[in-house]
């Protein structure tokens, strides 16, 4: 009953996906700079074909601090999805493979990582550290660790006792071999894509929140899409734009993100059946 | 009955290792303070006396397993230090606590509201049909926004648009507004509210989750034995609903935790997570650790409640020995 929505709800997400893939890969390439943008004869200008997003209260571009926007988020978020991928990965299919006082040690340190409340815990770091986007998003890439972990462990721990695994292991297949290759490669990939795809939805989340709240995230003049939605605090309500836009783009990117994971999770696990 | 019992002790055990634990992960943390770890995380001028009772407190002038000694011991009684810039010399305990039970509680009862809506909206929806796509779609879309863009919408969007409204059509800029924003009042709990149950992606984690479980639970065979039978299915089913429904609330309560530090700062509710914003802010460093301990050890305690509720309700758990 699921086959048909799946496809559109694939098409959609999957747009979206690309769409931020393509503007966060093209924007370090156009030139912009930020504090030369101001322009006090275009505030608050609608669209219009120079300005196809409108202006915002200092007369800047909306659409191209869109594009530059993703500049805070799109190479932190990629690299805290896949650090956490990788190292969630590793640690899910030792826990899931071993026994004992390894399995023991290593579940209980997943499990004290898992206990920290997130936000609160990258606060903390910021106040103790310099506050940065890249050292935000490795905290995330660790705080996400236990979650995708346990997704591996398991998915290890049901496969380890089937038949065809063992058959391998008979073979005189060496261990590491089977676990990263035939369980991990082959069988856990679609649960990885939706956990590094909830990881970026997190690192864009706590940095466009940031950049909201001001002082750790993107301080203006650089755009975020964080500090662009801040702006409407200076509005006074005369025009929606320079906020709505930005607001749309985060919950367009993270849902698509959401979304895009779980689909791809879901058409994984009928494939494998 | 003593199975339990000696089953709850050992959960109890476990939790303590757990606290034990993430202190001391949040005090490694202090410890990675770059070059002088005290004049990093104090603000600019603070006398050296301070520096040094800091230093002595936190055990930032010995090796770190002595200092983590020295901190665990002024810790786990509730010994933070003084306050140094938001409220200087204050008792970091004294004026975190109460804060602090203010977003536990909104947060809380946030979590609980959206438990409820989703099992209501679960067995309204029954056994899931192509119809059901479209509507979950659109909750998707609108249940991904972050707390803060929710709480923006509400606030600052919907109060300057009916503004600019009443302004546009020739009136005077009204006295009030649709979504109020003083703290005197209730209403602005009650949005902050509302933006948790609908924000960061909870609302569809959970009906996702529970709804699942609530299906796993009709379909079951002793449900269909049950039905056979002529009994009333309704109480089996609630009882086998309160296990995986106290393991979703406290599976999402550091999610939720962490929504409550932006939601109250966006609403400018005097709770835990607006202090704990401000004293970062102006690097008030005990106060910070005293909240996030707060915080921390809040979840480690809910769990532990959860995992005796649990061990009460299934006595397979006390099989399992926990």
């Amino acid at each position: 009953m699921e086959g048909k929505s799946h496809q559109l709800g694939l098409w959609l997400s999957g747009l979206v996906v690309a769409a931020v893939m393509l503007l966060g890969l093209v924007a370090p390439f156009v030139p912009y700079d930020a504090a030369d943008a101001v322009s006090y004869d275009q505030i608050l200008v609608t669209p219009s074909f120079a300005h196809p997003l409108g202006t915002d209260a200092q007369g800047r571009d909306v659409a191209i601090r869109l594009l530059k926007g993703t500049e805070a988020f799109f190479f932190p978020g990629l690299g805290a999805a896949l650090v956490s991928v990788i190292l969630g990965a590793i640690f899910g299919a030792i826990a899931g493979y071993s026994e004992g006082l390894l399995r023991s040690l290593v579940l209980g340190f997943l499990h004290l990582i898992d206990t920290l409340p997130r936000l609160v815990f990258i606060i903390l770091v910021c106040t103790i550290r310099d506050p940065s986007i890249p050292l935000i998003a490795s905290v995330t890439a660790v705080l996400f660790v236990p979650t995708v972990a346990t997704v591996v462990r398991q998915k290890v721990e049901t496969l380890a006792s089937e038949d065809y695994i063992l058959a391998h292991l008979a073979h005189g297949f060496r261990a590491v071999h089977v676990l990263a290759y035939h369980i991990l490669w082959l069988q856990c990939r679609p649960l990885l894509v939706r956990q590094g795809a909830f990881v970026f939805g997190y690192v864009l989340f706590v940095e466009t929140g940031l950049s909201y709240l001001g002082d750790y995230g993107v301080q203006e003049p650089d755009p975020s899409w964080g500090n662009m939605v801040a702006q409407v605090r200076d509005l006074a309500g005369l025009s929606p734009w320079p906020w709505l836009v930005p607001s749309a783009a985060i919950v367009a990117t993270i849902s698509g993100f959401l979304a895009f994971g779980n689909i791809v999770a879901a058409r994984g696990e009928e494939v494998v059946r | 009955m003593l199975a339990l019992l000696a089953v709850t002790a050992r959960r109890l055990g476990a939790a303590l290792v757990l606290l034990i634990g993430a202190s001391f992960l949040i005090y490694i943390t202090i410890r990675s303070a770059p070059g002088d770890a005290v004049d990093a995380i104090t603000p600019m001028g603070t006398p050296p006396e301070i520096k040094a009772q800091l230093a002595a407190e936190f055990g930032l002038d010995v090796d770190p397993v002595t200092g983590y000694g020295a901190w665990l011991k002024h810790s786990i009684v509730g010994d933070f230090g003084e306050s140094l810039v938001i409220r200087p010399g204050e008792e970091v305990m004294a004026m975190a606590a109460p804060r602090f039970a203010k977003s536990l509680l909104l947060g809380g009862s946030a979590l609980f509201l959206c438990l409820a809506l989703t099992m209501l909206l679960s067995i309204l929806m029954g056994e899931p049909t192509v119809r059901h796509q479209g509507l979950t779609g659109f909750l998707y879309f609108v249940t991904a926004a972050p707390s803060f863009v929710a709480a923006v919408f509400f606030t600052q969007g919907v109060n300057e648009f009916v503004r600019g409204v009443v302004e546009g059509s020739g009136y005077e800029t009204p006295p009030w507004y649709p979504i109020p924003i003083s703290t005197e009042s209730v209403m602005p709990y009650f949005f902050a509210g509302i933006v948790l149950v609908i924000g960061d992606g909870l609302f569809m984690d959970m009906l996702n989750g529970i709804r699942a479980e609530i299906l796993a639970v009709r379909n079951s065979q002793f449900i269909a034995a049950i039905r056979a039978k002529g009994a009333s299915t309704l109480p089996h089913i609630a009882k086998n609903l309160i296990v995986p429904a106290v393991s979703a609330y406290v599976s999402r309560l550091p999610l939720v935790l962490g929504g409550v530090v932006i939601v109250e700062y966006v609403f400018t509710l005097d709770g835990g997570g607006y202090m704990l914003l401000e004293a970062s802010k102006q690097r008030d460093f005990p106060v910070v650790v005293g909240l996030s301990v707060l915080f921390t050890a809040s979840i480690i305690v809910l769990n532990l409640v959860a995992d005796v509720i649990r061990t009460v309700v299934d006595p397979r758990e006390v099989a399992r020995g926990g």
